[in-house]
């Protein structure tokens, strides 16, 4: 059969063999090289069997030195661990993660009125229309209204110049958006919440005065919020 | 971002209720929060019975200013955001500016409404005075 087919189309066949042929070819001079290279050494048999030997022993001896270790081992994810290590350092306590952390049922959400105290000028009150969840980054975005006139501010959770974030009121319903921009609208927008926070003050220092100390159950917690940044 | 043609609110009781930025001053680009620019007023302000707090106040100042007058003003709200040194962003929903002449000194004597702080950088402590608040 297959001498049939290369009589019919000779090269069809011709071509491997050629193919072949020089994969011969080609592995024989390999041979041939391996084993003129000695030869080419000017003394005879018993020498070049000792260069052999000892170019055997050379390659022996080379060692190999081990890959300098990984960096990947010792840390694998740098930039997680500088982020904890830097919230660990902004918020020892905890309060801040867990008063926006996704797992807590009591967190923060997008709705509620929040009240950010700083350490330079006014407490700044407003409704948390946007949570921004980027690691030591984290900041809400608070809308409010002073003196008629919309006022919007982004806060980094764990900066060192917010004193504390309270939660002045929830929001009744859950908010079915992640961010609320719609509040910016006239027909959706709440207003100033100057009342709300009033009142809550109000009620937070008659609990605190029924609780018999009442400024100095605040300054405590102060305190105790001064003592978790340090 | 204010710019060539913005239109800009006016707080103060100079008069103007609207102006036209039509320069800003010393800059290449937009204007913020505590620039100089130059406006020209576009709007008077109505002292009529529907007129804001303080409209009855300031009849007397009421034509300070009059629709077309090119004056410098300096910007106190920008409605794009500005991000502070220590990370928070502030945003009004307007942008405002009081009118100022060319000594620095505001042409008004009362303003009305918020002011942003970055005024007291830019050394206009007294517009920042004048101010009923600041943020």
């Amino acid at each position: 059969m297959a001498s049939n087919l290369c009589a019919i189309r000779p090269l069809a066949r011709l071509k491997p063999l050629i193919r072949h042929q020089r994969c011969i070819k080609l592995r024989q001079r390999a041979y041939a090289t391996q084993q003129t290279i000695p030869n080419q050494g000017q003394p005879p048999p018993p020498p070049q069997a000792a260069t052999l030997e000892k170019a055997h022993h050379s390659m022996r001896r080379i060692t190999l030195k081990p890959p300098p270790p990984a960096m990947y081992n010792k840390c694998p994810s740098p930039v997680e661990t500088f982020e904890a290590s830097q919230i660990a350092a902004l918020d020892p306590i905890g309060s801040r993660t867990k008063l926006f952390s996704r797992s807590n049922p009591d967190a923060v959400k997008v709705g509620d009125i929040l009240l950010v105290r700083t350490r330079s000028g006014d407490p700044f009150a407003g409704v948390c229309i946007n949570i921004r969840r980027q690691g030591v980054d984290t900041a809400i975005l608070l809308r409010g209204q002073l003196t008629r006139v919309g006022v919007e501010m982004w806060y980094k959770i764990y900066s060192p110049n917010v004193e504390g974030i309270e939660v002045v009121q929830r929001r009744a319903k859950r908010a079915r958006r992640a961010r609320l921009y719609y509040m910016r609208k006239p027909k959706h927008d709440i207003g100033s919440v100057e009342n709300i926070v009033r009142q809550y003050q109000r009620q937070k220092a008659a609990l605190g005065s029924s609780d018999v100390k009442g400024r100095d159950a605040n300054a405590h917690k102060k305190k105790n919020n001064k003592r978790g940044r340090n | 971002m204010i710019q060539l043609k913005t239109m800009v609110n006016c707080i103060d009781n100079s008069g103007a209720a609207i102006v036209e930025c039509v320069k800003v001053l010393k800059q290449k680009r937009h204007a913020r929060i505590g620039d100089r620019i130059i406006a020209v007023v576009q709007k008077q302000r109505s002292f009529g019975p529907e007129s804001g707090p303080g409209g009855s106040v300031s009849i007397a100042a009421a034509n300070k200013v009059r629709r077309g007058d090119i004056r410098h003003a300096v910007v106190v709200r920008t409605a794009k955001k500005y991000q502070r040194p220590d990370g928070s962003v502030v945003r009004f929903d307007d942008n405002a500016c009081v009118l100022i002449n060319k000594n620095g000194e505001p042409i008004g004597s009362r303003l009305n409404g918020i002011v942003g702080s970055e005024l007291r950088n830019k050394q206009w402590s007294k517009i920042l005075s004048l101010a009923p608040m600041h943020l």
